[in-house]
């Protein structure tokens, strides 16, 4: 669906992206990951043909996305982090405004507009000012109105900012609807929690570099190892550790009160086989798991040797 | 054929606001000030005069089509120049950016609905402008030039307002900006006429008149001050007055310059477009050609995408980046 190879942007000396390259399949939810500065939202502006990039391609559903600009604003609907509305328009107006500027016919845009209304849940608002919605409000027409000509991409640049609680929820839920639609879509914000929850793969950038990008279970699986156990229990922690330390294969990481964790290249039936001993030697086994990162501390984690390398950088030139 | 959406929506949202009825009262007024005070004018003239004065009233045309062509200059900029900066300022452009209208679309959207907007006002002032028609007894083919002549200007001060609309980020400058545009076409297209007075001032104290002055096109021998005077071509206040000057006294103002000066003897330039309704036709050709101008510029302006820089990466694409360069870009997971 949307590839881009070695794209750069710079402005003047600084590079803003640098040399990203990126695959999105189809119907993936996609989640674009950095903190403030990164380079995502230069990349996303690329993306819509907003900005020129100073090398590279991107590519839409196999077109290129700088070279055929008019059959690529047919294929994606954006929706910017801040935008502003017209006063003294209603909400149908609004649609229909959007939906002539894609040259639709005024039957299509109504019968369109009237279903997208119903699916960001505004049908009801469709004669009020778009001037006096609420903020959540004015974010779901705005993706209703990215989607009025049916777009294959559909390109969200931190939807969530600025949104209450609620609004929030409610545009998770209306991203999750499009997602099992089969839509294919982007989306850049730094509320990492909300990500995880909606997204199938992730990208992190970092000072204009993508630092890693996938499924995000293969991404956690990269960063943190497959190989983690944790072991909670209440009694017969040295005999535990002792079991432990005589499988090959396994090393004891730290040993808590009541939990013990372990490196391992275990397969699952050798696990099974460790701890049904321990239980057989007598030690409480109340529970163990797999330990799995979340996309915060995978992100903390891509993220750190950046800092380190940028510090080191800034230390480098302060020295100078 | 399909309406311009920009169009579409601009009249719409402009047609629920106050503003536009407040524009159109002040805009009455001023007429209705400038009417009685031309009126107490005519009749202070004809007041010892055995004259009919209704065939005074005619001077009533020229004083309220002035006036409404001021105010046209005035507000037209000022809408266009709004146009585009506030499109950014009120963060709508990058969504309308990434629609399928291109940008001269957008650009001629926002033009039109600037002129839509002065001929509504033309238009309203219509039954006072009538007076000089019905009483004054003028032609009404009149009316329809001066409707012609302030669709032209509107469009003119449109389009410098929307090149200085995609130039600017603030509103505030682009509406400063265009009036700086607008000066340097009443003042600018002069300043080489003083220059060829001083010059030919300064060659007749020296002694030179003769040399130097003279250049020749066809095998005529011409002065080439009149050189000077083409730039008034593009000069929207000569424009008015000849148009005025045609339409009241059946003269040409030019054609009297010319004549005055010396300059009809001679066979320059200024005559070839002096002669009959040339300079009129030339001048209205030329402000539509440089307002087109004007527009092709703007929307070039605000286009992403410009041509150059696009060839550019592509040429970049073309060629393989090094292997250093590719190491570096990858995912490090």
């Amino acid at each position: 669906m949307l590839q881009i190879n070695n794209l750069y942007k710079n402005y003047g000396k600084f590079k803003a992206v640098k040399n990203l390259s990126l695959h999105i399949p189809k119907g993936d939810l996609f989640g674009f990951v950095g903190p403030n500065g990164a380079g995502k939202t230069t990349t996303i502006r690329i993306m819509c043909g907003l900005m020129l990039p100073s090398a590279g391609s991107v590519t839409i559903n196999g077109v290129d996305a700088l070279t055929h600009q008019k059959e690529i604003k047919r294929q994606i609907g954006y929706v910017p982090d801040f935008f502003g509305v017209y006063d003294n328009l209603k909400v149908r107006e609004y649609m229909d405004f959007y939906g002539s500027m894609y040259r639709m016919g005024s039957r299509e845009i109504q019968k369109l507009s009237d279903d997208l209304l119903e699916l960001v849940n505004l049908s009801d608002k469709k004669e009020v000012f778009v001037d006096t919605l609420s903020r959540g409000m004015k974010q779901r027409l705005c993706v209703a109105r990215a989607l009025l000509h049916n777009p294959a991409l559909l390109v969200l640049d931190e939807p969530n900012s600025g949104l209450d609680p609620r609004a929030r929820v409610e545009m998770k839920e209306l991203l999750l609807n499009l997602r099992g639609m089969g839509k294919t879509i982007v989306i850049s914000s730094h509320i990492l929690s909300e990500l995880s929850e909606m997204c199938n793969s992730i990208g992190i950038m970092d000072h204009g570099t993508l630092v890693a990008s996938g499924r995000i279970e293969d991404v956690m699986d990269s960063v943190f190892g497959n190989d983690q156990l944790i072991i909670t229990l209440e009694e017969g922690r040295d005999t535990a550790v002792r079991i432990a330390n005589e499988h090959a294969g396994v090393k004891v990481a730290s040993v808590g009160e009541q939990e013990l964790k372990l490196t391992h290249s275990l397969t699952k039936q050798e696990i099974a086989g460790m701890i049904g001993e321990m239980i057989a030697a007598g030690v409480l086994v109340t529970g163990f798991h797999k330990q799995e990162g979340s996309l915060e501390t995978l992100f903390m984690r891509v993220t750190e040797n950046e800092e380190q390398k940028g510090g080191t950088e800034n230390a480098v030139k302060s020295s100078h | 054929m399909r309406l311009n959406p920009v169009i579409k929506r601009e009249v719409k949202v402009q047609s629920r606001s106050m503003k536009i009825c407040w524009g159109v009262f002040a805009y009455e007024m001023i007429l209705a000030l400038v009417f009685f005070l031309a009126m107490a004018i005519i009749r202070q003239e004809n007041q010892y005069s055995t004259n009919n004065i209704y065939s005074s009233l005619i001077a009533l045309y020229p004083a309220l089509a002035v006036t409404q062509l001021i105010i046209l200059a005035l507000i037209v900029p000022v809408r266009t120049a709004s146009a585009i900066s506030g499109e950014k300022e009120r963060q709508t452009f990058d969504i309308m950016m990434t629609t399928s209208m291109t940008p001269f679309s957008i650009i001629m959207g926002k033009v039109m609905t600037a002129i839509v907007q002065s001929m509504f006002f033309v238009a309203a002032s219509l039954p006072v402008m009538a007076l000089s028609f019905v009483i004054g007894g003028m032609s009404w083919s009149y009316l329809f030039w001066f409707f012609a002549v302030a669709l032209l200007m509107s469009f003119f001060s449109a389009s410098i307002g929307i090149l200085c609309s995609s130039i600017c980020k603030r509103s505030v400058s682009a509406v400063i900006m265009s009036y700086g545009f607008y000066l340097i076409f009443v003042v600018g297209t002069v300043l080489p006429i003083i220059l060829a007075s001083y010059l030919s001032s300064y060659a007749y104290t020296s002694g030179n008149a003769s040399s130097g002055m003279h250049r020749t096109l066809g095998g005529v021998v011409y002065s080439y001050e009149e050189n000077f005077f083409l730039p008034l071509l593009l000069n929207p206040v000569m424009y008015l007055v000849e148009f005025f000057v045609r339409v009241m006294a059946g003269e040409s103002l030019i054609n009297d310059v010319t004549s005055t000066t010396g300059m009809w003897q001679t066979s320059g330039p200024i005559n070839l477009v002096a002669t009959g309704n040339r300079w009129m036709i030339l001048s209205t050709v030329l402000f539509l050609m440089v307002s087109f101008l004007f527009l092709r510029l703007a929307a070039r302006r605000i286009n992403p995408i410009k041509k150059k820089a696009l060839r550019r990466v592509t040429r970049k694409a073309a060629k393989s980046i090094s292997p250093q360069d590719s190491q570096a870009g990858q995912p490090r997971v």
